[in-house]
């Protein structure tokens, strides 16, 4: 038998790998339409406080995936002496800073927009040269918003299925962000055909509504990842839902011939689900040191081969154990909505 | 998908509608087509100059031909840019002209049109770009964009009459 190793490097399996690959390949994607969605706005920018806050939220949307793909560059990498779990992790915390920040933002973008309503600041918009043409920039304006809005929409539909298979949060959550891009924009464009009908308050209205979107996005991740960081058991993909894994684990340790009774405390680390299981072992199983030793190591390759996120599971033989934990204060099963 | 037709469908309303569009919140030009047009005058040679009625100078050939070609009179009020551009912001008056450029520190509380004329200068031995702009009411969108088209029909003008004035 192999030696257990202080430091295992999680490895994904190897159907799997391959969505690995895609999300690097799509945050790519993500940044490069990002940015020229961005660009299209800029020039369009005009002093529409709207296409304004557009303008930062889809800059926005461009820094998750920069900072996945940093993050992924570390994820896999071997544990090292300093860092003995591993670096699975470190897509937790390109998550926090980037939904601090969101959050941060979006709430001066908020007091920018409210201050523009309450002064009843009107907003100029004047013409644009398109082609030897004349234009009401207004126009252009609703025409780059228009491709924004696909972009967001492309990039959602495809991010989504890839964070189900590798269960990746972060992916997740960027796909959602994605797809909630069409509500930004859809409200900038709502807002420019306001004043271009002579409501001025259409515009800076629009820029409260995507405000308030990008912080309830950001509180919305920066809660799940705090969850992560206070070591949550493992929630299900985009809900606050508890998973049924650490049921299953415990459940097949107590199967197990040799265990009397089981319990677990499992976290979630990146991708990994990693975490101790205590077993009582069976009084009447008569093993020796050696014995239950050579137990609790087959015991910890059976665990992990039940599902490929589980890793670094640890088995601990204990004498007595009370297995049953009490659920949070006002939860009734940890299914709290 | 049906909202994607829905939406094909809002859009081309919109752009049969669009001929009429924008509009102005306060009705600027609709005003001033056969009214009156409220213009603030700020003296800064060549571009405005002071004149027995109202104002002279570069910029106030732009006024005139926006009141022949709207039928408008003009009313004229003479002052600080300070207290002109206040009142522009306000909406208390349509226009003001002062040799803006568009490096205007007042760019954000109004709205400068599109540059009409970019004059070069040279400032303690430096070449620097000015690209001159009059100053609209923020917002009335409709005159804005009408106050540009006459600009940019008068584009190829502009030139002879700076190299008029002595530099």
């Amino acid at each position: 038998m192999a030696p257990m190793s202080v430091g295992q490097p999680f490895r994904l399996p190897e159907e799997l790998r391959s969505e690995h690959g895609k999300i690097t390949r799509l945050s790519w994607l993500s940044v490069v339409l990002l940015v020229v969605a961005a660009t299209l706005l800029f020039f369009t920018l005009g002093q529409s406080q709207a296409m304004k806050t557009a303008w930062v939220s889809d800059v926005l949307t461009a820094i998750p995936p920069i900072a996945l793909l940093v993050a992924m560059r570390y994820e896999l990498r071997e544990p090292s002496k300093r860092f003995p779990n591993g670096y699975s992790r470190a897509v937790s915390v390109a998550f926090l800073v980037t939904a601090s920040m969101l959050s941060l933002i979006g709430l001066y973008l908020l007091y920018d927009s409210l201050t523009k309503l309450i002064r009843r600041e009107h907003p100029p918009i004047g013409t644009i040269e398109l082609f030897g043409h004349q234009l009401w920039l207004g126009w252009a304006m609703v025409g780059s918003l228009f491709f924004s809005m696909c972009v967001g929409i492309v990039l959602g539909k495809l991010k989504a299925p890839v964070a189900e298979k590798l269960h990746s949060k972060a992916v997740q959550a960027e796909a959602e962000m994605n797809q909630a891009e069409w509500m930004s924009e859809g409200a900038a464009i709502v807002g420019i055909l306001l004043v271009a009908f002579g409501f001025w308050w259409g515009d800076s209205a629009a820029a409260a509504f995507i405000s308030v979107e990008i912080i309830r996005d950001g509180w919305h991740n920066v809660r799940q990842v705090i969850g992560d960081l206070m070591d949550e058991s493992p929630t299900k993909l985009g809900k606050r839902d508890l998973e049924e894994l650490p049921e299953k684990v415990r459940d097949a340790a107590r199967r197990l011939p040799w265990v009397a009774d089981a319990g677990t405390r499992l976290r979630e680390h990146g991708h990994a689900v990693t975490g101790e299981v205590f077993v009582v072992p069976r009084s009447g199983a008569g093993m020796d040191a050696a014995q239950l030793v050579r137990a609790a190591d087959g015991a910890t390759k059976e665990l992990e081969g039940l599902d490929w996120r589980l890793h670094g599971i640890v088995v601990v033989p204990v004498s007595a154990l009370e297995s049953s934990i009490p659920p949070r204060v006002g939860e009734t099963d940890g299914a709290q909505r | 998908m049906s909202s994607t037709h829905r939406l094909t469908l809002l859009l081309a309303v919109l752009a049969t509608a669009a001929c009429n569009l924008p509009r102005d919140p306060d009705g600027t030009l609709d005003r001033v087509r056969g009214g009156t047009m409220r213009v603030g005058m700020v003296v800064d040679t060549p571009w405005v100059t002071d004149s027995a009625e109202g104002a002279g100078g570069i910029e106030r050939t732009i006024v005139n031909d926006l009141a022949r070609e709207l039928g408008a009179k003009v009313e004229w009020h003479k002052g600080t840019a300070e207290h002109l551009l206040e009142a522009l912001h306000d909406r208390d008056l349509d226009l003001v002209i002062g040799g803006f450029t568009a490096s205007s520190p007042w760019k954000q509380q109004v709205a400068l049109t599109k540059p009409y004329y970019t004059d070069t200068t040279m400032v303690r031995g430096k070449r620097k770009e000015e690209p001159h702009a009059v100053a609209v009411a923020p917002g009335e969108n409709a005159w804005q964009v009408r106050v540009e088209q006459l600009l940019r029909g008068k584009k190829n003008e502009f030139p002879a009459m700076r190299h008029a004035w002595p530099r």
